[in-house]
């Protein structure tokens, strides 16, 4: 990764804190157009100082978080591509990308690999019943007051659904519903729309709810990725308004996007016999098996059990045979263990045992095993059956009836002059 | 016999000689069976054998009682295959044994050298068993001459081991007939529970006797011997036979083996009508007696039948109901020219054997004539079956040269001791055969001669000179037809059936020979490149090879039980690129195997196999899968630009010709399909990762979903296509 070049800055922050804080790093690179404009955002990057991120030069990838504030730039320093960006990502880093009505094609096509479609150049979100009073010009609707936020308690919590409106100037985008990646955050309202630059054509593309403002995008590898059509949502302006609820809305969208809450892992899962307890190379059909699953989610810059209603488990041969919600058993300070007795299907095949939990805003957790299921060895199987009774009564009067016979004809020495046909 | 004593005794001299000419045809009939383990090296050259290869390593190195038990989790994906209950042990159970016995010895034999020298061994058995046979149907040195035949017939070599096996109770059971002693009877059981264990065909066989005994019955040659000798092989050896897992029930349950059973039934009425009759002795009995006998063996040939036994009738019935049986090149019928191809002269001297077996209609010759006609017909109805023919087109022949008087004694005898080898007990048959000749001049007078005991009638002749003369011309005759014999076979041995399928030769102008060893290589960059439990999907023929050499985790195999699994494949294979990507994420496939001859002129790939893909798909996902769609509008089978929309966009035609339109210079040719490339040819939801050095094996990954949740194709427009 080349992201120490010449023309993106690169700021090394709260170097003095020790602490990570984010499950998955705390090193962070900034993009801004000039190294003073880093002065402009300094409330929103000083607190991430705070929350103990820092900057390092070891390992494969130079840093874990990047953070795009650079909206009008045509390009990333010498030769940082979209696709740099994309194997980034790839590579488990976490991004957040801020955008502006001027942004660039750069911008929009990485925008675009994720399912976020930015508006044309020159266009604004704008919201004549919802909006900043703007000082100089009246007319100017453009810092919006939105406040349709999207339910997901793992990104934003109630303080900010519930609360202020965040102040949002910049472009909108249409986000690809059918994505299951893609959730969007922040949503224009009934009355906000998107429209071209004031000089051009008044020409209304994205209205009301299907306009995006901010998006988070969750990779199925679990990296995360913000996209916010609005730069200034994280400048000191508007940061600074009382009446806004911006700080509250980036610091969440942030600690979320930085791995810093709703991470979810599984730190441990296994199976066994129900009797004995003992884990074997392959069940046989219709054994009575425990599956157990540990589950501990991050947040408060600790890992804590993770507590739900509706983890399941799956055994699965093509199509799942078996699904089953698993119980929460038992918590300790780190995860909580969640348990079901399961009975094996009566079909034997290669089975894969599998809990799949993926929930909006949470980290995905999927845990699987590759396990046999063995039909019975030929000792196993009963040894009467009781349907099979009147034949074994037939067997055995056979037996008998020829012994008997044979027995008679043996020793029965008859004096008189045979028939002797028998033979 | 001969008249000169040797130091020994007529007799033991005789016995001796024939001990050495069996000796000598042993050798003989494994050393045609060595070409390719010559040629080449000793490895398993087939397809299916692989299969017994691998199976075998699992029973010698988890024993016997795992084997048994084995669930084998790496074939049929995800299905599995219960292996311990759908297999005939008897080959694995007999390489393990002698494998076990070599080491017991402190022989350190490789397994694998068990497998490839196990077949040549048997046949070696083959042929003393078939010399045992022809000495009961006529004398020894019919048998002698049988096992000549049997030992280097090419119709034999083809088709590996199993044959050896079917050879053994064909002969006991026949042998069964003439004896009707229960201890004979039983031991043929054993065979026979030795051949079901070794192989399916053992149907044949089951089916054979019982119509054996019926045609007896309904000749009205019943007799207790035949009562006791049939119901004691019956009961044994069904008994034994379900012992065999695969077997099970079976032999109560199914058409095929509905004739034994009904037989065995009838049997019991006949004796019960035969015992009535002495009490109660009518002449009217017996006539009811038989149309009661012809109408319930009729009934009972009347259950249910299946499909590979409808194919046995029809030809055409496989390929309309089910392509699976039709696919497989074993079940066509037979050519023509693979008659004369497989078995020479054998084959026009059969209708003469059947005419000299009718004119002594003993018990055990109207067993040949049946034996013959219905080997014959199978035969023709399917490939694979030729085999079950050899070995009764060999004693028929035998009977041939035979059948008529035997006054020439002398000669032949004073040739065998001069001539040694395989030429010896050719010499013995030249005699047979001048004998044979002289049947066909002069069957009035020869008649008198041509009585059971071959051997004593030689005071009976003594053959003038013009006889003489006469003798020496067919003599010469059949001894240049033996010597073509001889030399046909081992040419259509050396070079038809040598040839292994893993590894191919090609002659390069100057007559060096190119070895190309596409599968292999691919087979060992799998072993040695994926995960252990990698899953790789194929066509099913090329499944145990990738389970035995590449030791990776298949989808389908050539133990072709499921059908619907097998057209899955078939589907996936046939359907588009997006379609087949989402079924083999389903399956949770890892690789993709093509073989393509494309480069090489290689006319066994998949391309060519692909019609028939299509149709089994079709079979069962008829909504899906049109193998009209594969056709130009012109109805023509092609696969370039020309080519119709369906079967350019399949997966097969894209796997095969991604990227070879560029490495052939943009304008090369398909050398099998004889046709131009396509040339543009894009896959975007798999990956190439290997194609051998001939192109004959391409191998691609299936990719994983995209971590930002797009379609490949999105993807590719992204990054760009190479």
């Amino acid at each position: 990764m080349r992201f120490l070049t010449t023309f993106a800055a690169c700021l090394c922050l709260g170097a003095f804190h020790v602490q990570a804080k984010s499950t998955a790093g705390d090193r962070v690179v900034v993009f801004v157009p000039k190294l003073d404009a880093a002065s402009e955002y300094s409330q929103f990057l000083d607190s991430l100082g705070t929350r103990g991120f820092d900057v390092s030069f070891e390992g494969d990838r130079l840093y874990d978080h990047a953070i795009v504030l650079s909206p009008s730039s045509k390009k990333f320093g010498s030769g940082i591509s979209v696709s740099d960006f994309l194997s980034f990502v790839d590579s488990g880093g976490n991004l957040i990308v801020a955008a502006s009505h001027e942004l660039s094609d750069i911008h929009r096509k990485l925008a675009l690999q994720f399912g976020v479609t930015f508006e044309k150049r020159g266009s604004r979100v704008v919201d004549h019943t919802s909006h900043l009073a703007a000082t100089v010009n009246q007319s100017d609707h453009s810092v919006v007051a939105a406040k349709q936020f999207a339910q997901v308690d793992a990104v934003l919590s109630k303080k900010v659904v519930g609360g202020k409106p965040v102040l949002f100037k910049g472009i909108a985008h249409a986000y690809d519903a059918a994505n299951p990646l893609l959730v969007p955050l922040l949503t224009g309202a009934r009355t906000t729309y998107s429209a071209a630059s004031s000089a051009a054509r008044s020409d209304v593309v994205l209205t009301g709810m299907s306009i995006g403002l901010v998006s988070a995008f969750q990779t199925r590898s679990n990296a995360r990725v913000v996209f916010s059509g609005s730069a200034d949502l994280f400048s000191n302006r508007l940061l600074g308004q009382k009446a806004a609820g911006n700080t509250q809305f980036v610091k969440e969208i942030s600690q979320w996007a930085f791995q810093e809450k709703s991470v979810l892992r599984s730190t441990a899962h296994r199976h066994h016999f129900a009797a004995t307890g003992e884990t074997p190379e392959h069940y046989r059909v219709n054994n009575e098996i425990v599956y157990e699953v540990d589950l501990s989610v991050y947040y408060d810059d600790a890992w804590h059990p993770y507590v739900a209603s509706d983890v399941q488990f799956e055994a699965i041969m093509l199509d799942p045979y078996i699904r089953a919600t698993l119980n929460r058993t038992e918590s300790n300070a780190a995860h909580a263990t969640y348990h079901g007795d399961i009975k094996l299907p009566d079909r034997y095949g290669t089975f894969t045992f599998r809990v799949n939990y993926k929930r909006t805003g949470y980290s995905n957790v999927v845990v699987q095993d590759t396990v046999g299921i063995w039909p019975l060895r030929h000792d196993e199987y009963p040894r009467f059956l009781s349907a099979a009774y009147p034949y074994y009564v037939g067997s055995l009067t056979m037996v008998l009836g020829f012994l008997a016979l044979s027995a008679a004809w043996l020793w029965n020495t008859e004096p008189k002059k045979a028939k002797s046909k028998t033979n | 016999m001969a008249r000169k004593v040797l130091g020994l005794a007529a007799a033991e001299q005789l016995s001796l000689l024939r001990i050495a000419i069996l000796g000598l045809i042993s050798v003989v009939a494994i050393g045609s069976r060595l070409y390719s383990v010559i040629r080449f090296e000793s490895i398993i050259h087939e397809f299916d054998p692989w299969f017994n290869f691998r199976t075998t390593k699992y029973l010698v190195n988890n024993g016997f009682d795992s084997f048994w038990n084995w669930f084998d989790e790496t074939a049929w994906y995800p299905l599995g295959r219960v292996v311990g209950g759908t297999v005939y042990p008897g080959i694995m159970v007999t390489s393990a044994t002698i494998y076990n016995a070599l080491h017991f010895l402190n022989i350190p034999v490789d397994i694998r050298n068990v497998c490839v020298f196990l077949a040549p061994v048997f046949s070696a058995f083959t042929a003393i068993a078939t010399y045992h046979m022809g000495k009961e149907v006529k004398n020894a040195t019919a048998g002698l001459l049988a096992a000549a035949f049997i030992g280097v017939a090419p119709g034999y070599i083809s088709r590996g081991l199993r044959s050896s096996c079917s050879c053994s109770p064909s002969s006991c059971g026949c042998g069964r007939c003439g004896l009707g002693s229960a201890l004979y009877a039983a031991l043929t059981a054993v065979f026979y529970f030795y051949m079901v264990s070794a192989w399916g065909g053992y149907v044949f066989i089951i089916n054979l006797i019982p119509l054996h005994v019926f045609a007896l019955l309904a000749m009205g040659r019943y007799s207790n011997r035949l009562y006791v000798s049939y119901s004691t092989f019956y009961v044994l050896g069904t008994l034994a036979s379900m012992q065999i897992p695969f077997v099970g029930f079976q032999p109560t349950r199914t058409s095929e083996h509905m004739a034994a059973l009904g037989t065995f039934g009838l049997l019991q009425l006949v004796a019960f009508a035969h015992f009535a009759r002495t009490l109660v002795p009518q002449h009217h009995f017996q006539v009811l007696l038989r149309g009661a006998v012809v109408s319930l063996f009729v009934v009972g040939l009347g259950g249910l039948w299946t499909g590979r036994f409808y194919s046995l009738w029809d030809t055409g019935y496989a390929k309309i109901h089910i392509p699976i049986i039709a696919s497989v090149s074993e079940h066509q019928p037979t050519p023509w020219p693979n008659f004369f191809f497989d078995l020479n002269f054998l084959i026009w001297l059969l209708p003469a054997g059947i005419f000299f077996s009718f004119r002594e209609l003993t018990d055990n010759h109207v067993f040949l004539i049946l034996y013959s006609i219905f080997a014959a017909y199978f035969a023709g109805v399917m490939v694979r079956l030729i085999l079950t023919l050899t070995p009764i087109r060999t004693y028929l022949n035998v009977k041939d040269v035979e059948a008529a008087g035997s006054e020439a004694e002398a000669v032949p005898v004073a040739k065998t001791e001069a001539v040694a080898g395989v030429p010896a007990a050719e010499q013995i048959s030249v005699s047979k055969s001048g004998k044979k000749g002289k049947g066909k001049k002069s069957e009035k007078t020869e008649e008198p001669a041509k009585s059971e005991p071959a051997p004593s009638s030689k005071p009976a002749t003594a053959p003038g000179d013009e006889r003489w003369n006469e003798e020496l011309v067919v003599m010469a005759n059949f001894l240049y037809l033996l010597f073509m014999f001889q030399w046909h076979c081992s040419w259509v041995t050396s070079n038809a059936y040598s040839s292994p399928s893993v590894v191919l030769a090609s002659r390069s102008p100057d007559g060096s020979q190119h070895i190309i060893d596409d599968f292999r290589e691919a087979y060992y960059w799998l072993r040695q490149n994926t995960k252990p439990d990698a899953k790789v999907l194929s066509w099913w023929d090329y499944g145990y090879q990738l389970a035995g050499m590449a030791d990776r985790t298949t989808l389908v195999d050539n133990n072709t039980w499921n059908n619907t699994h097998i057209a899955t494949v078939g589907k996936i294979l046939a359907s588009d690129e997006d379609t087949a990507y989402e079924l083999a994420r389903r399956h949770d496939v890892d690789y993709v195997l093509v073989v393509f001859g494309g480069m090489l002129g290689y006319s066994g790939d998949d391309i060519n196999k692909f019609l028939w893909m299509i149709r089994i798909a079709q079979g069962v996902y008829p909504d899906d899968v049109e193998e009209n769609a594969f056709f130009t509008g012109r109805g023509q089978y092609s696969i370039g630009d020309d080519a119709s929309p369906t079967m350019k966009r399949s997966l097969m035609h894209k796997l095969s010709y991604y990227r070879f339109s560029s490495v052939m210079g943009g304008q090369g040719m398909d050398r099998v399909r004889r046709q131009p490339l396509p040339t543009e040819v894009t896959v975007d939801n798999f990956e190439e990762a290997f194609t051998s050095e001939n192109w004959m094996v391409r191998i691609y990954k299936v990719k994983d979903l995209d971590n930002l949740g797009r379609s490949h194709h999105k993807v590719a427009d992204f990054v760009g296509r190479p």
